[in-house]
């Protein structure tokens, strides 16, 4: 023991060097660094998982936002072709209407036509009559019955006209 | 080689390393033979206690103690200044603090079963250990420690071996007055330290070059014969008056001188024939370094170890209780047999063997760097000592790693119940 030089002063010196020295570096270094550690590797944690919820959070929108989108176009496109059955339906409508106004036209023109045909048919017949009837009368000259004469005449210009009708 | 000699700066630098080398091999010990060894200094007394420098009050202050707690106020300079002002970001000193105590702490958790944090309660020792033990051992690299001290005189040396002597006489003759004591105990160091040896230094320089001739023994120096001390011993037996008693006045003078003699009787056989010639007359003493590092004591080592060991007993007792731990090392020899009770004393020596262990590694590592240091000083001053600087930082580290790394073993052993191990070996 002597000769390693081991004394129970020099030890024990040693010895309570040696737990101060500790008690201070648990008090200065263990501390303040493991709780350091502890907080770091805490919040590098906290973050990952915010981090992992925003990704997360981010992803359920983009499909939110997709399937509005589709949503979307679809409802575009039944009102589109809700305005297209619409459009068209109205233009059926409006072709018919017009097509009526315009059968209602032409045949308000035919009636009007036919009308007018008639009276000048009649017109054209008092007229031929009225010639006929002097130009016999110049041909025979007041020595035909003019009542008789008449008849006929009629009966030809009715063969006549049945005639250029078909 | 072309490119040595092309290039002017490289050239001087060779030539100033082989000068270096030509000069260090020179003037260290192989220098010394052929009469050269201009750089070389007397080799200082290694001694394996630490020596004593100052004394604070009756308290002998040593060499090793100043280093301790330099380096243990370094440690906590250090300490505070990474942790003043801790930041989420460490940089410097935090940093570096930061990825010790990070590494224990993986490397605890790693031993203690791969559990995070259940290598915490081992970790606060664990880690002063280590920072301790590696600041310690550095500082006794430090240049200047080891090497710049003072020459004990003679006389002092004896004062101070002297003083244990005296004690035990003391207790053995209660009865003995001061004067009696004093001449037993210098009786009793002459008849011990006779053939110690001291430095031979012209005034108060150390002669250069001179190397481990430059020494002499005790008894070169403080002539007296075994019929001399006998004598001695007898007056002081007989009660005589001690105060003019001729021939320890004459050995007290030739110790207060503390100057080579050129008498030399006391070796009957004739056999040393050494010259001392030519340090007659000169004051031979002892170099006392006013550092010494501080894992060079062997009472720092078993300071710690005694603190290691005491911790894992603790860490043991804490985790299983009483019984479960005294039940590691005390086996009922009905249930488990003779032999397990055998195992179980063994292992409980085994605790004290490791506390043994602790501290001569240590120590014998530390030490053996120092004489290492030394003895490159001495054989190739100037550059020799230069790569053993590194190894002996390495080693530094090295050893302050394994007593932490061991401390954390032997407590995940002590904590680990003897069932668990059981059911381990069987799952194996």
């Amino acid at each position: 023991m002597d000769a390693l030089g081991i004394t129970l002063q020099q030890l024990l010196t040693q010895l309570v060097s040696f737990l101060i020295l500790f008690f201070l570096l648990y008090k200065l270094a263990y501390g303040p660094i493991v709780g350091m550690l502890d907080s770091r590797s805490q919040k590098i944690k906290d973050s990952l998982e915010a981090a992992e919820t925003a990704r997360l959070e981010a992803e359920s929108s983009a499909e939110k936002v997709e399937a509005e989108i589709a949503s979307a176009r679809q409802d575009g496109q039944k009102i589109v072709a809700e305005a297209r059955d619409a459009a068209s339906k109205f233009r059926e409508q409006e072709q018919g209407r017009a097509r009526e106004e315009v059968e209602a036209m032409l045949g308000r023109a035919r009636t009007e036509i036919a009308r007018e045909k008639d009276a000048t048919v009649e017109e054209v017949r008092k007229e031929f009559a009225a010639l006929a009837i002097a130009a016999a009368e110049r041909i025979v000259e007041g020595s035909l019955d003019a009542k008789a004469h008449s008849t006929l005449i009629d009966r030809v210009l009715e063969e006549g006209l049945s005639e250029r009708k078909n | 080689m072309g490119k040595l000699f092309s290039s002017p700066k490289l050239l001087a630098i060779a030539i100033a390393a082989v000068a270096a080398l030509l000069i260090s091999v020179a003037g260290g010990a192989l220098g010394a033979s052929f009469g050269l060894g201009f750089l070389g200094g007397p080799i200082p007394f290694i001694s394996v206690p630490a020596e004593r420098v100052a004394y604070l009050g009756s308290y002998p202050l040593l060499n090793s103690t100043i280093m301790f707690w330099f380096a243990g106020i370094i440690l906590i300079l250090f300490a505070w200044r990474a942790t003043r002002k801790m930041s989420d970001v460490p940089t410097g000193a935090q940093n570096l603090l930061e990825s010790i105590y990070e590494f224990f702490d993986g490397t605890a958790d790693g031993v203690a079963g791969g559990v995070p944090k259940s290598g915490r309660r081992f970790l606060p020792l664990v880690t002063a250990i280590f920072l301790v033990v590696l600041i310690s051992n550095w500082v006794g690299v430090l240049p200047g420690v080891g090497s710049i001290g003072r020459v004990e005189s003679i006389e002092e040396w004896v004062h101070h071996h002297e003083e244990p002597l005296a004690a035990e006489v003391e207790e053995e003759h209660p009865d003995y007055n001061e004067d009696q004591v004093e001449a037993l105990a210098l009786v009793r160091l002459l008849e011990e330290a006779g053939n110690e040896t001291f430095v031979v230094f012209d005034g108060v320089f150390v002669p250069l070059g001179q190397g481990e001739q430059a020494r002499v023994p005790l008894n070169r120096v403080v002539s007296f014969t075994a019929a001399d001390l006998a004598a001695i011993e007898a007056a002081v037996e007989a009660g005589e008056d001690l105060a003019n008693f001729e021939v320890l006045k004459d050995i007290l003078l030739d110790i207060k001188a503390g100057v080579v003699k050129n008498k030399y009787i006391f070796d009957e056989g004739g056999k040393n024939e050494k010259p001392y010639d030519n340090f007659i007359g000169q004051k031979a003493g002892l170099l006392v370094p006013f550092l010494r590092g501080a894992s060079t004591d062997i009472n720092t080592t078993l300071a710690i170890a005694i603190v290691a060991m005491f911790a894992v007993q603790f860490w043991g007792l804490r985790a299983l209780g009483l019984r479960g731990y005294g039940g590691k090392f005390l086996i009922n020899p009905i249930k488990k047999g003779p032999i397990m009770t055998f195992v179980g004393l063994l292992e409980g020596f085994g605790e004290l063997t490791r506390m043994i262990s602790f501290t001569f590694r240590l120590f014998g590592n530390m030490f053996a760097g120092e004489i290492l240091l030394i003895s490159m000083a001495f054989l190739l001053p100037l550059i020799g000592i230069i790569p053993f600087i590194g190894l002996e930082l390495f080693v530094g580290v090295i050893q302050a790693f394994i007593f932490a790394m061991l401390t954390l073993v032997f407590g995940v052993m002590a904590v680990a119940s003897h069932g668990d191990h059981d059911s381990h070996a069987e799952d194996h």
